[in-house]
């Protein structure tokens, strides 16, 4: 795993930068040194009780059934979508899909 | 039931939790041309409890406020009395949300974070007050839920069964949304009309008197939250979208995209964001 943004203690401290790539031994000194929360690339594991991305997309589009004739808003419901392929897939198979859906 | 049967209600507010002394006597401290901000950060903080919920309210991820904040007085400097007094009178109807629903107090956190990035990006001068105002935006649902509690519970029960907005019940039965609900005790609290307007007119922008920017960036940070799915606002729907609120603001397809990721990341911050403190010492 491989830190999204710098280790920071809750005074502002940076101890880590962001890049770095963790391990256990790394976690547990900067766990004492006072950082509470690390932001790592990607989505390494999903938390329990987390759902899958196809039943994040259609709780997604459900959520949208009331506004369905508006542009802004459908356009609004397909940025959230590709953002949330691309985070969990990669821009690559974001750009394939498109290119099958075309 | 009408209006000015639920004015009444709210003027005689019970389960409530009442104002804080502290707050009438910081509006008479402020009314004072000489006051400042350390004078006002002193009184404060002799209250231990209310100190530290405070300071922990400034440096949560919903303010993204990038240096941390340490005394009360440097919070008054930097966010400004408005956000202060509000999160004061606030703090305690937020802890009642908080215990009795976790959905809205996240659906709150979220909004208030959503407006954050929506107001530096639009530079507004004070972001941190578009943030408060949506922290509170949906004041009038925790009234209706704790003054009428009958009432709350038909209207849900209703909003699920026909699949309708929540709002749209509210009007069929008491006449009213939660919108002016929520800006008549924002009023009475004598929170500043650039609270109060928004909050009254998150769900139609374009009427406000005043600060309708504001108002239309909470419309909007609200649409975007329930978009999002994190929380519960009490019905799983997507709100409409005001378009003349939407030309106001008008934000990019790339800032659109810089807003949803901003905003994913500081949902995962808020998760674990309580108001619960322990007070050392
Ligand atoms: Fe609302
Ligand atoms: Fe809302």
């Amino acid at each position: 795993m491989v830190l999204a943004k710098d280790a920071v203690t809750p005074e502002g401290q940076v101890l880590c930068g962001a890049g770095t790539e963790l391990n256990e031994e790394l976690i547990v000194k900067l766990r004492k040194q006072g950082v509470l929360v690390l932001s790592v690339k990607g989505r390494p594991v999903r938390a329990p009780g987390e759902k899958s991305l196809s039943e994040r997309l259609k709780e997604l589009d459900s959520r949208f059934a009331k506004v369905r004739r508006d542009p802004v808003l459908r356009a609004l419901q397909h940025l959230i979508g590709e953002y949330w392929v691309v985070e969990e897939k990669g821009q690559e198979f974001l750009d394939k899909l498109k290119k099958e859906t075309r | 039931m009408d209006k000015a049967e639920i004015k009444k209600k709210l003027n005689d507010i019970e389960s409530l939790p009442t104002l804080p002394p502290i707050v009438s006597k910081l509006n008479e401290m402020v009314a004072d041309e000489d006051i400042t901000a350390v004078k006002l950060g002193k009184v404060i903080e002799k209250d231990q409890v209310l100190t530290s919920k405070l300071l922990k309210m400034v440096n949560s991820s919903f303010f993204g406020f990038p240096q941390r904040i340490s005394t009360v007085s440097n919070a008054i400097v930097l966010l400004g009395f408005n956000v202060i007094k509000t999160l004061i009178v606030t703090s305690s109807i937020f802890e009642v949300m908080q215990a009795s629903d976790v959905g809205l107090f996240e659906h709150s956190l979220g909004c208030a974070t959503a407006c954050g990035i929506i107001a530096r990006i639009r530079e507004i001068k004070n972001p941190e007050e578009v943030s408060t105002a949506g922290l509170i935006h949906d004041l009038g649902k925790i009234v209706i839920r704790s003054e009428l509690p009958e009432e709350y519970v038909a209207i849900v029960e209703k909003a699920r069964e026909k699949g309708l907005y929540m709002r749209e019940v509210e009007k069929e039965r008491l006449g009213i949304g939660h919108g002016e609900i929520g800006g008549m005790l924002a009023r009475q609290w004598n929170l500043p009309e650039r609270l109060v307007f928004p909050i009254e007119y998150h769900h139609r922008p374009e009427v406000a008197p005043e600060f309708k920017e504001i108002a239309a960036i909470v419309h909007f940070s609200d649409i975007l939250i329930r978009a999002l799915g994190f929380g519960d606002g009490g019905d799983p729907w997507v709100p409409g979208l005001d378009h003349s609120a939407w030309a106001r603001i008008k934000l990019t397809r790339s800032q659109m995209r810089e807003i949803i990721a901003e905003l994913d990341e500081k949902l995962v911050e808020l998760q674990d964001f309580t108001l619960d403190i322990k007070v050392e010492g």
